[in-house]
């Protein structure tokens, strides 16, 4: 498995700020790849460093197996770092011919990407009157117009309305399924992640948490939820593995151990409603790898102070 | 490649009418207007003092190769000077205004991006000249209509360097300050400060280089003064093409000087923008 991007104790400090902080990280050629984390995490650094917008403070990164930054991979590069702005007076086919022409890329078919991302109906209007979910369409067109062999995407579908994000997921896997580019793309919305993604990395603070397949990823948090009364007996039999979701109880344990389980839960007295395996979403491992969220009074405890 | 660049550049600039319009066309047209009307207004004044309703004859023929000539060494006045910035500032730092260098900088290499705008601005610069070469051309043809004088044309090889040579200079001389107006657009990434920190070094140049160059007992003939007051320098290779009494006046080795102080506020100020350009964090714009 050839590697796309290759990063060795990869460190960017912006004053006492350490947004990367000795990443090393290996992003497989093919697919779709993930980039989560919360904000702050180092996500768009790392994208930037890519792409060659900053420099690094330390480490080594390697993108198609050249320097960050050379003009010879940058040009094989599609990419689209948070919402795209150009320049007001111009039209979307204006734009996407401008940058067609700063590449030296003679068959862009740019009429075929407006078709494809949804804008040929504004394809003669300047993009000054543009919503945020246009802009964002517009940019992924430029992004791939060029025929790139890997396409870098910082929150490819922030402002779209549902249909808009179900258009654009279903462009990503036909570029990674069809065409074989690589697609590295970074997303709060995790959701839209596990669906289109084969592999994540999950950042916080600076450093690599987690990084896997994601149906590797999810499997590892796989529990046994339980219906039953009542409900005190089975968390005194689980002990610690048992977590409350709701009037259910979920059981941290091994999928062999299931049965084993239910014959003891039986012979305790306990009432089984449902038993089913539940996996762990791609949400619950990330807060699992970035630290728990604040709770509902947590949350309106601060709004009060405020 | 800086052909790409150049390219990209120049059909973005040509979809900015706005900026085309006031970089290229506003002052020509508006001095050809300025100067038919004036005309206008002073024949018929002159009817009004002949007391009769003729137009009257003010002056011989109106050479118009000679009036080009001349008009080729006034290329550089502040007026398409100023309105040229508004182009330079509109190319030069429009990208980190609209935050597209992240769009364009993955696509060639910085060096050629600015060189790439660069070889834009010259080619609006040109196009600014001749347009206003036009513009006194034919407010000259006006000129005689206006006051029924016979036209001549005269352009002959001597005619023809001169026009050459003072078009050069002029161009050099307005590069100079589009060369100010990048590194200050590249450095503050501030549109305003592309437009005005040249205009302001002009300004500065043309007003405090005597006082300063008198003050430090210097002489216009002496190295620093022709390196402080690049203005200085242009007119006194002006007055060498020109010929005449004033070229004969100037100090002896004043040439050299001239042009090298010409030449150094031309390159070192793209030298500069593009040495900074090459390390700048082009993702906060």
């Amino acid at each position: 498995m050839t590697a796309v991007i290759e990063t060795t104790g990869l460190t960017k400090t912006y004053g006492a700020v350490r947004a990367l902080d000795g990443l090393s990280l290996s992003i497989p050629r093919g697919g779709v790849y993930g980039v989560l984390g919360p904000n702050g995490a180092g996500k768009s650094t790392l994208f930037r460093i890519l792409l060659g917008l900053i420099r690094p403070t330390a480490g080594e990164v390697r993108v198609l197996g050249q320097h960050a930054g050379d003009p010879a991979v940058m040009r094989r590069i599609g990419s689209m770092i948070e919402t795209p702005r150009f320049p007001p007076y111009m039209t979307a086919r204006q734009v996407l011919q401008w940058l067609a022409l700063a590449h030296s890329s003679k068959d862009a078919a740019i009429d075929a990407w407006l078709d494809r991302v949804g804008l040929t109906e504004a394809a003669n209007r300047r993009v000054r009157g543009f919503s945020v979910g246009m802009l964002q369409r517009l940019g992924v067109a430029a992004a791939l117009m060029t025929k790139p062999d890997l396409v870098i995407l910082d929150e490819p579908t922030s402002g779209m309305d549902p249909p808009g994000i179900q258009e654009m997921r279903a462009l990503i896997r036909s570029l990674a399924d069809d065409d074989g580019v690589t697609i590295i793309l970074a997303s709060h919305q995790l959701l839209e992640v596990q669906r289109v993604c084969d592999r994540v990395a999950i950042f916080n603070r600076g450093t690599l948490a987690a990084e896997g397949k994601v149906s590797e990823l999810t499997a590892s948090g796989e529990r046994l939820r339980l219906s039953a009364t009542p409900l005190a007996r089975i968390m005194t039999v689980l002990g610690d593995k048992a977590t409350l979701d709701g009037d259910a109880v979920l059981a941290a344990i091994p999928r062999a151990e299931g049965p084993a389980l239910l014959r003891a839960l039986i012979e305790q007295g306990v009432d089984i409603d449902e038993a089913r395996w539940v996996g762990a979403d791609l949400e619950s491992v990330f807060m699992a790898e970035t630290g728990p969220a604040r709770t509902d009074a947590q949350v309106r405890e601060a709004l009060h102070a405020g | 490649m800086l052909a790409d660049a150049i390219r990209s550049e120049s059909y973005r600039l040509l979809q900015n009418r706005t900026a085309v319009f006031w970089s290229v066309f506003f002052v020509p047209v508006m001095a050809l207007a300025i100067s038919i009307v004036g005309q206008l207004v002073i024949q018929s004044k002159a009817v009004k003092i002949n007391g009769a309703n003729l137009p009257i004859e003010l002056g011989g023929p109106l050479d118009l190769g000679q009036a080009l000539a001349s008009s080729a060494g006034d290329l550089a006045n502040p007026a398409i000077l100023a309105f040229l910035l508004i182009g330079a500032a509109t190319l030069y730092a429009g990208d980190y205004r609209w935050e597209t260098w992240r769009l364009i900088s993955a696509r060639n290499t910085r060096a050629n991006l600015l060189l790439g705008k660069v070889g834009v601005l010259k080619c609006l610069t040109l196009a600014a000249m001749l347009a206003f070469l036009l513009a006194a051309s034919m407010a000259d043809v006006a000129k005689a209509a206006i006051f029924d004088r016979p036209m001549t044309f005269t352009f002959g090889a001597e005619q023809a360097a001169d026009f050459a040579l003072l078009f050069l200079l002029s161009f050099v001389r307005v590069v100079q300050f589009l060369m100010i107006s990048l590194l200050a657009a590249t450095v503050t990434r501030s549109l305003l400060a592309a437009l005005f920190v040249p205009l302001v070094i002009g300004v500065g140049q043309a007003f405090l280089s005597g006082p300063i160059a008198g003050a430090l007992g210097l002489e216009p003939g002496d190295w620093l003064t022709q390196l402080l007051a690049p203005g200085l320098a242009f007119d006194t290779l002006k007055a060498f093409i020109r010929g005449g009494m004033e070229a004969a006046a100037l100090p002896d080795g004043v040439m050299v000087k001239a042009i090298i102080s010409l030449a150094l506020w031309s390159i070192v100020p793209l030298a500069a923008a593009i040495a900074w350009f090459g390390r700048q964090d082009l993702s906060k714009e």
